[in-house]
This record gives structure tokens, C-alpha cells and sequence, in this order.
């Protein structure tokens, strides 16, 4: 009261009152110790009502910390690491009277009949040493200690809301929160240990006491801290008008300035920040496709949007694909002059690399361009840049410039496979994180389902529904699939072997099917093969340089379509047979191409010898092989990309009419379409996979594929936006999504990998074009500069590479494989111990609630019994 | 922007900056989209008080299951009449710069329908009933569904999650961010 009375004059914010309130008490404590030690002459009367007073008080004190609001409350003004404790107890004083004093009063009188002389005695040493006070203070303080047993209820529940870690909650919410996680984290352990540091045992922030523990040092921020947690503000959950207040109190605090080196350091910070609000800004406006991605996000969830940032993604990495190969490439290529040798006259083998390339040059003499050129990639687009033929093999030299364009070509597509490579490792390893945590069993299946379930940017009642629909249906898989487990132990003998009989079956038959799909194809192009030999109309052989590629794109959309109806009848589940499918439809093209190469292979590679002919008589292969190649995957490409259109636009827009004016159920039936991720994954991988694949003998293929895919883009979104329904049979999940697609890619970038190793390592570069002709092999050239580097570099890779170095490094990697294979082992074991502690101590964490709250019931009863026979005065107070 | 500038003055957009994950930018957006909410109430006081339905005619609000638990918990009356200062919050929890502590913070206070700090049996089925809208699960399964995120989640075996066994389960669910957030 004393204080209170100080206090009363001075109308300073409440951080000072309370600050002054700190010092009144230190200053003060005999008379503290005077008043704990006068107490005991206080009547029993007297003494009773006081304990019902308190009693009021504390359990309106205590309903305040527990109910919603005053968490809020008690946000705004615990917010400030250093002085919540302080000014928490400045704000009980003026809320609700004088409980600060009287609440101290009752924690010493209340048990009174109770408390032993020892303890009493003790009690009444309090007042001279903080430091042997502050245990005491922490059990009275409690709101469920001894001072309000009669105004709680006896529910072991509403202990619970009562207890630290709860508070902590309180308080640790209100103390966020730098950006990212793990600065949460330090930021939350580093105020816990403040407050034990300052506070002996205290960790409850909400303790009105902690007010008089002397707290200053802390108090006086800088200006950067101020600025630090103003930008805390943001992430507290209390309403705009309190952070606003908070706001203000921080600016309206005196705070030091900074000086010198620190300042200049803050200035930068601070400016660093506004630059990075700003960017955001820009990259928000620039960003591509960003409307597109949030308008199918509406409608159909971030899953599917994830699909589309994949197309994006793809369009980029080839974008920059691009770049690189036009500006070390083709930009040389065409920029510097070429210096042609002369096929001499004198020289009496035609079959020289100069002859043979003039033979080459000379060969498709320079037509119109015509449709059919365009169509087929040969004539004089044959001729351009385009293609590999059309690139010199010399080193272009004149008087500025010395441009090895060979070594730039190896060069330069070495470095993309490798960034490609990079690329996709990138952003697959979050995804292949998240698998491995799932692999362990650690990851929450169901409440991801629940807690993650709903995607909050949904704007469209269609898109609602059957987000509804899709989650009932994953729930209840998950259900049948807990019984299916079951079902499986118990599951009798006969059923598990025509199960297994099942998908044996199937197994065959799909590989059956894609062994009948290669051979189909391979007579096929024997068929076009034999014909194009034969003088035929133009026409006829447009036809025919048509057929195999038409071939593979039939095979490609039928075969997908049987695989789909055969995996329906293995009864496996939703993410299985959406993985089986992905991978049969994957093998399925991929074994497709392989065979189209090899066709390829067998025209290209008859064993000649280098010195007999520009090219193998025998087999008649083209003149520049390498072109012939890149036209086969250049007309699959263009027919492939036809075909997209041509499904999207003729068969699956009038499915999508169809079903929706139609009121016939078979229409409906027949129209109605999901989109279905993976089929277009595969599409789109499908797509990158044959870029890839062409691009070292079409160096421009990759800018081609950039428009390609930027088109796919809109076709994709089309026929997700107006063709399809989002799916309401299965939930993608983004994450997994995300890996998968990049899991699908990167099997793609692989096979094309080994396909380009087996050609540059094995095949011979053809005599008459491009700029590895006369060479053994187009690797041979990396060995060759390779060679040319100095000696002492050689030296160094020899020896890095030796067996002396190569083996001690296997040995040391495999040691600390086996270090890190130890070290999760024995973390795994030690999550099992803690999550059994963790069990054990929530059961006696239950255990002693109930225990206290049976002893209330007692205490309370027994107080009864006390007043029945000796009825109280005066009830109320 | 000038026309739209002043309902704000630039200390005023200076603090909402300061004061949310959004730049001024983006708050005045966000004021556009409110206004549409309600043109001629916001348009007189700009930080009009609207009741909940109105609220709820957000797109992104309509549809959603747990509209009006967003509305209440945002709403500083705290019963889902929002001013444009709670709207303001609202948004800035759920943009994407929001960190994910800050979202589970929310998303725990949206799911715990009682309002006793804790995920009880009941709040999850009553989650699980929003979710899956018209359709129902039986009982059974739904016990076994909530037993099973018991199972899961529920470290210290007290028959309901607490904020921190839920926010330990967000952190290891790697959606959880994607999906929290509602586009401006």
C-alpha cells in the first residue's frame, strides 16, 4: 500500500511505475519483514475473512490468465525479452486493485493452520535474502498452490491450464519468432534461460512477484534491438490495435545510440532489409505466369499448381540450356569465318575429311524451302545452324580471335549436362529428405491428412467440393487400407495366390506388351527404310519418313491406356498403382526410343574402316549420320507435340462438352475427366527426355524446346482448367509431388546420359560434316586436349587419381559412411527413450493432478467441517 | 494508386509495413479487397466494422470449412465481426511470408473449437467433420481416425494434443506451409 501510495503521483508509462516499484521494494524489505512477522496478531476472524477476499481474488486473477483474452493482454505487455516481469506486475496493480499486495499476504496467511513452525520460521527470513527466497516464491506463486484451494474447482483439467509449460506457451508465442524456424527456436530457448538466469527458478512469466527482482541492465536497448523487435511485432497474435500500441511504447522508450563501426553495421542491415522488400516487390510483378498459377490454385490446390512450377521450372532450365549453347556455340559458329580446305584435285583419295565434306555440301543442292523440308528437317534446314552437320570442325582463327569451336562444342555441353545434373539434384534433395523422414516412420500420416488436409487458397465451390470428396475418400482408403494390413495376416491362402497369380499375370502381360510395341516398331521402320530407298512421290515420302515416328506416338497414347486398365485389376493402392503406372508408362517409351536408336545404330555402324569411304557403302548411310539423328528426334518432337494439341483440342475439349450437356450417364461417363498428374508428367518428362536426347546434334534444340514447353505450359493449363475436374479420387500431396517429378526426371536425364556416354565413347563421328569428323570417337577429342594441357596439371590429376590416393579416401569416406550410419542408429534409439519418457511423464504429469485435485476435495471438505461447527461471521467481504 | 492512397496516410501504411509480412503495396490490396466485401460501408469509414457474413463472401473464406472459426479468432470483438485491421491481420498471417510458427500458432487456435488450449477428442472430430463436408464417415471410423491421429501426434499420452505436440507435428508435415495460405 505503501508503495502504492509512492507510486500514486508520477504518471510515467508503466514500465517505470514498475521499474520504481523494483527499487521502492529493495530499499524497503524491514518493513516487509515487519509486516510478514505482525501478521500472526491478527484475529481468527479476521484472518477468515481475508481468506475469502483472497480467495476471490485469486481465482478472478486466475481466470484471467486462463481465459483467451488476457493471453492477448498479457501479449502486449510481456512482450519486451527483458521487462515483461516487470511490467506484468505494474498492470495486475492497476487492473485489479491491490492484488499484488494482498496476493502476497494471502500466500503467507491462507495455510496458516496448516504450516508447520519450521516453515513458518523460514518464511519470515524471506524478506532479507532474495536469493534463499526465490524457491519459496516459486511454489507460492503458483496460481494452483495453496493460496486459492478453495476457489478452484476440483476438475483435474483446469489444473492443467494452470501449469508452466502451458504459460511458457503463453509466453513463448509472444516472444517470436525471427523469420525461419530455427531462429525460433534459439530465441525461445534464449529467453527461457534469461529468465532463469535473472530469476533463480522463476520460469513463470505471468509471477507478480519477479516484479521486485532487481532488472534493469537489460532494459536499456539500443536502437538496433528496438528495431530488431519491432520487427518481432508481426508475429505476435494479438490485434492490430495492441501492436500498435507496442509499437509505440518501443519507439517511445528511451533507447542508447549507436555509435561508430555498430552503427554503420545496423545502417547496412537496415538498408539491406528495405532492398530485399523492395526485390520482393519487383520479382512479384515479373514474376511469370504467377495469375495463371494462383487461378489454378484456386481450383485445384498447390498440388497441382506444383505440377505447373515444374513446367516451369523445365522451361527455365532449358532457357538458361539455351543460352549457353547459343552464346558458346552458334553464335561463333556463325560469327566467325570458316576456313574451308580444299578438296584438292591432286589428292588421289576422294574419301579425304576435306572431299567428304564437300561431298556433303554439295550433295542436297539449295532448293525453296518447302513445307515438307520444314516438316522432315532436311534441305537447306539441313544446312543451318540448326543441325550438327553445319558446324565446322577447324579452329576458327583470324586475326583477333582464336576459337576452338570442338573443344567449345564438347565443352560447352559437358557443362550443361553437368548444371542440368546439378539442377535436378537440387531440387530433389528437400524432396529425398522427406522421404527419408518418412522411411523412418516418423512421418504423421494422418495428422498431415487433417491438419494439412485443407488447401486454404481453394476459392471455387467446385473446387471445394471435391477437395471434400477427395479427403472423405483418402480417409476412409487409410481406414481400409489400417484393415487391409489386418486382412493380409488372416488373409487365407487361396486369396493371396490368385492375388499373386493376378499380378504375375499382369506383370507379363506388360512386358509382353512392350516387347510387342519394340517389335512392332522395328518392323515398322525396316518397312520405311526399304521404301525410302525406292524413287517415290513426295508425298508418299513425307509418309513414310513419317511412319515409325507416328508409330511411337500411337504406341505412346495406346499403350498407356491398356496399362491403365491393367493395373486397375491388381488391387493395389492409390499411390502405388500411381507409382507402377509411372514407371510401366516410362519403361513403355523409354524401350520405344531405344529401339528407334538402335535402328539408327545398325544403319550407322557397318564396320568400315576410316580410310575406305566417306561412308559405308554397303548399308547406305547417310552422309552425316549425327543430322540423320537429330531429324528422327526432331520429327518425333514436332508429331509428338501435334499430337498434344490435337488431343487436347479434338478428343478430350469434346469429352469435356459432351459431359457437360449431355444428360445421358454414359456421355458423362465418357466425358468426364480428372487430371490426372502423372499421365501429363509423363508427357512433359517425355518431352525434356527427347530434347535432351537431341540436342548434342541439334545444339538449337534446347531454345526450340523452351518455346515448345512455354506452349506446353498453356496447353497443359487449358486442359486442366477447361477439360478436366480436379481429381476427387486421390490427394496429391505437394511434397511428394515435387520429388516425384524430379525422381521422374532425373531417370530420364540418366537414360539420355548412358545413350550420349555410348555414342561419344563408341560411335565413329561421320567423315563429312560436323566438328568432330576425322576423329576416332568424339570423346577421343577430350582426350586429345586433354593431352594439351601442361604437364604439371596432368601430373597433379594423375596423382589425385592414383591408386595411393584414390584407396585411403575410399577407406576414410567409407569410415565416416559407417560413423554417420552409427550416429542415426543410435539417435533413432534415442528418440524411442525419449518418446517413452515423454509417455511416463505425461502419465505423472496426470497421475499428481489427480492427486492434487483429490486433496483439494479433502482440504475443501474438511474446512467445511471446521466451519459447520464454528459458523463464520461475516460471509462476504 | 493516388486516388486509392488517401484513405491512408504514410505513417499509417508505414505501420501496417512495420506491423505485418505485407509492404505498403500489399495493404492497400488487401484494403481493395475489403472494400469490395462491402463498397459503400468502407468506403465511408475505411476501417468499417463488417459482420460476419459479409466476411465470409471473401472467396476464399466461402469455401473454406473453418470460415468462421478464421473470422472469430481474427476478429478483435471475438465474435467474427471483423474491422479491416483484423482483416489486415488475417491476411498477413496467411500470406506466404508468414513464417510456419506464426501459421501453426493460428491454425491451433482455429482448430480448438472449446476454446481449453488443447486439441481434444471432440475438436478433432468436429476438424475432421468440416473436412470432409457433406459426406460422413461412420462412427467407427471416425474413432479409428481419431485414435489414430492420437496415436500419432500425442507424445505425452493425455488423450488430446497440446500446442506443442501440434506444432512438432506441422513442423514435420512438409505441407503444412504450402497449404496454410490464401493469395492476395
Amino acid at each position: 500500500m505503501h508503495i502504492r501510495s509512492i507510486l500514486a503521483p508520477s504518471t510515467d508509462p508503466l514500465d517505470n511505475l514498475a521499474v520504481m516499484a523494483d527499487k521502492v521494494f529493495e530499499l524497503s524489505p524491514p518493513h516487509h519483514q515487519v509486516q510478514a512477522l505482525s501478521a500472526p496478531d491478527i484475529t481468527g476472524d479476521r484472518l477468515s475473512r481475508l481468506e475469502t477476499h483472497i480467495a476471490q481474488l485469486t481465482a478472478s486473477v486466475a481466470a484471467l490468465q486462463t481465459s483467451r483474452q488476457p493471453r492477448g493482454r498479457s501479449d502486449s505487455h510481456n512482450f519486451r525479452a527483458s521487462g515483461p516481469l516487470v511490467t506484468d506486475a505494474a498492470t495486475t496493480d492497476a487492473t485489479s486493485g491491490d492484488t499484488h499486495a494482498t496476493d502476497r499476504i494471502g500466500a503467507e496467511w491462507s495455510p496458516g493452520s496448516e504450516m508447520s513452525g519450521g516453515e513458518r520460521k523460514k518464511r519470515a527470513a524471506r524478506g532479507t535474502g532474495w536469493e534463499e527466497a526465490g524457491g519459496e516464491f516459486y511454489q507460492e506463486s503458483y496460481p494452483g498452490a495453496e493460496l486459492d484451494l478453495e476457489a478452484l474447482p476440483r476438475d483435474p483439467h483446469y489444473f492443467a491450464t494452470l501449469l508452466p509449460s502451458k504459460q511458457t506457451r503463453a509466453a513463448t508465442t509472444r516472444k517470436p519468432s525471427k523469420v525461419d524456424n530455427k531462429a525460433t527456436y534459439r530465441r525461445r530457448t534464449s529467453t527461457r534461460q534469461r529468465n532463469t538466469n535473472t530469476m533463480g527458478q522463476h520460469t513463470m512469466p505471468n509471477d507478480t512477484h519477479v516484479a521486485m527482482m532487481p532488472d534493469l541492465s537489460e532494459n536499456l536497448a539500443n536502437e538496433e534491438t528496438t528495431w530488431e523487435e519491432m520487427m518481432l511485432i508481426k508475429a505476435m497474435p494479438v490485434t492490430m490495435a495492441q501492436k500498435k500500441e507496442i509499437k509505440a511504447k518501443l519507439l517511445s522508450a528511451d533507447t542508447f545510440r549507436m555509435q561508430g563501426m555498430r552503427r554503420l553495421k545496423w545502417r547496412r542491415r537496415k538498408l539491406w532489409e528495405y532492398l530485399k522488400v523492395r526485390w520482393k516487390e519487383l520479382h512479384k510483378k515479373l514474376e511469370l505466369w504467377r495469375g495463371s498459377f494462383q487461378n489454378i490454385e484456386g481450383r485445384f490446390g498447390p498440388a497441382v499448381t506444383s505440377f505447373f512450377v515444374f513446367i516451369k521450372w523445365l522451361m527455365l532450365l532449358n532457357l538458361s540450356t539455351a543460352i549457353l549453347i547459343v552464346c558458346f556455340v552458334v553464335l561463333p559458329a556463325i560469327l566467325i569465318d570458316e576456313r574451308d580446305e580444299e578438296c584438292l584435285p591432286s589428292n588421289t583419295t576422294t574419301t579425304s575429311i576435306p572431299c567428304c565434306s564437300q561431298l556433303y555440301s554439295t550433295n542436297s543442292s539449295f532448293t525453296m524451302p518447302s513445307i515438307f523440308e520444314v516438316l522432315e528437317g532436311t534441305g537447306w534446314l539441313e544446312r543451318t545452324h540448326l543441325f550438327y552437320g553445319a558446324y565446322p570442325y577447324n579452329v576458327l582463327q583470324d586475326e583477333f580471335v582464336f576459337y576452338d569451336l570442338p573443344v567449345a562444342y564438347m565443352a560447352t555441353f559437358m557443362v550443361v549436362f553437368g548444371l542440368c545434373f546439378c539442377a535436378i539434384l537440387k531440387g530433389g534433395s528437400s524432396g529425398f529428405k522427406e522421404r527419408l523422414i518418412e522411411a523412418e516412420g516418423q512421418y504423421y500420416k494422418f495428422c498431415s491428412l487433417v491438419f494439412s488436409g485443407w488447401d486454404f487458397c481453394i476459392h471455387s465451390d467446385k473446387g471445394a467440393s471435391s477437395k471434400h470428396k477427395a479427403l472423405f475418400m483418402e480417409m476412409k482408403e487409410w481406414i481400409d487400407e489400417e484393415r487391409r494390413e489386418d486382412d493380409k495376416k488372416n488373409r487365407t491362402r487361396d486369396e493371396f495366390c490368385r492375388m499373386l497369380l493376378v499380378r504375375i499375370s499382369v506383370n507379363t502381360l506388360a512386358k509382353l506388351i512392350f516387347v510387342a510395341a519394340s517389335s512392332l516398331l522395328y518392323f515398322i521402320i525396316q518397312l520405311s527404310q526399304s521404301e525410302l530407298q525406292n524413287d517415290i512421290s513426295e508425298e508418299y515420302r513425307l509418309l513414310m519418313e513419317y511412319t515409325p515416328s507416328l508409330c511411337i506416338v500411337t504406341l505412346n497414347i495406346v499403350v498407356p491406356n491398356i496399362l491403365h486398365y491393367l493395373v486397375s485389376l491388381e488391387g493395389y493402392s492409390p499411390i502405388i498403382t500411381i507409382r507402377l503406372t509411372l514407371v510401366r508408362n516410362l519403361v513403355s517409351r523409354f524401350s520405344v526410343i531405344l529401339v528407334l536408336l538402335s535402328s539408327i545404330y545398325s544403319q550407322v555402324n557397318c564396320g568400315l574402316g576410316p580410310d575406305d569411304a566417306c561412308v559405308s557403302r554397303s548399308c547406305r548411310s547417310p552422309l552425316c549420320w549425327e543430322t540423320y539423328a537429330a531429324q528422327q528426334i526432331y520429327k518425333l518432337i514436332l508429331l509428338e507435340t501435334i499430337t498434344q494439341i490435337a488431343i487436347t483440342f479434338l478428343i478430350n475439349f469434346p469429352r469435356m462438352l459432351m459431359a457437360k450437356h449431355v444428360r445421358c450417364k454414359l456421355a458423362r461417363f465418357l466425358g468426364l475427366q480428372e487430371f490426372d498428374i502423372p499421365k501429363h508428367l509423363v508427357d512433359i518428362v517425355y518431352l525434356q527426355f527427347l530434347i535432351w536426347l537431341g540436342s548434342f546434334f541439334m545444339p538449337l534444340l534446347p531454345a526450340i524446346g523452351t518455346l515448345l514447353i512455354f506452349f506446353m505450359f498453356y496447353l497443359k493449363k487449358f486442359s486442366c482448367l477447361v477439360n478436366s475436374l480436379p481429381s476427387a479420387t486421390t490427394v496429391y500431396r505437394v511434397s511428394k509431388s515435387r520429388s516425384m517429378y524430379l525422381l521422374v526426371l532425373l531417370s530420364a536425364f540418366l537414360s539420355v546420359i548412358a545413350l550420349m556416354g555410348f555414342t561419344a565413347m563408341s560411335i565413329q563421328p561421320s567423315k563429312s560434316c560436323g566438328p568432330f569428323r576425322g576423329l576416332s570417337t568424339s570423346w577421343s577429342l577430350v582426350e586429345i586436349t586433354y593431352g594439351n594441357f601442361p604437364a604439371w596439371f596432368r601430373n597433379i590429376v594423375a596423382v589425385i587419381t592414383s591408386s595411393s590416393v584414390a584407396f585411403p579416401s575410399l577407406i576414410i569416406l567409407l569410415l565416416l559412411f559407417y560413423y554417420y550410419y552409427i550416429l542415426t542408429r543410435e539417435n533413432r534409439q534415442m528418440v524411442l527413450v525419449l518418446k517413452k519418457q515423454l509417455v511416463l511423464e505425461g502419465h505423472d504429469k496426470q497421475f499428481l493432478l489427480n492427486r492434487l485435485s483429490a486433496f483439494i476435495k479433502q482440504h475443501q471438505e474438511r474446512h467445511k467441517a471446521a466451519r459447520s461447527i464454528d459458523p463464520p461471521p461475516a460471509n462476504s467481504a | 494508386m493516388g486516388q486509392k492512397c488517401s484513405q491512408f496516410t504514410e505513417e499509417e501504411l508505414q505501420d501496417y509495413q512495420d506491423l505485418t509480412y505485407f509492404t505498403k503495396k500489399e495493404v492497400l490490396q488487401v484494403h481493395n479487397k475489403f472494400k469490395i466485401l462491402a463498397p459503400e460501408k468502407v468506403g465511408h469509414n475505411r476501417n468499417a466494422k463488417l459482420p460476419m457474413n459479409k466476411v465470409l463472401q471473401y472467396p476464399e473464406l466461402r469455401v473454406n470449412p473453418f470460415g468462421d472459426r478464421i473470422c472469430k479468432i481474427f476478429s478483435s470483438s471475438h465474435d467474427g465481426d471483423c474491422t479491416f485491421e483484423d482483416f489486415l491481420d488475417m491476411m498477413s498471417v496467411f500470406c506466404e511470408a508468414a513464417p510456419t510458427a506464426v501459421k501453426a500458432e493460428h491454425a491451433f487456435r482455429i482448430f480448438d473449437f472449446d476454446g481449453d488450449d488443447m486439441l481434444g477428442i471432440a475438436d478433432l472430430r468436429e476438424v475432421i467433420d468440416r473436412l470432409i463436408g457433406p459426406h460422413r464417415l461412420t462412427d467407427s471410423e471416425m474413432a479409428h481416425l481419431v485414435q489414430n491421429i492420437l496415436a500419432e501426434a500425442d507424445l505425452d499420452d493425455d488423450g488430446a494434443l497440446s500446442f506443442a505436440e501440434f506444432e512438432h507435428v506441422v513442423d514435420k508435415s512438409p505441407d503444412f506451409s504450402s497449404v496454410f495460405k490464401i493469395h492476395l
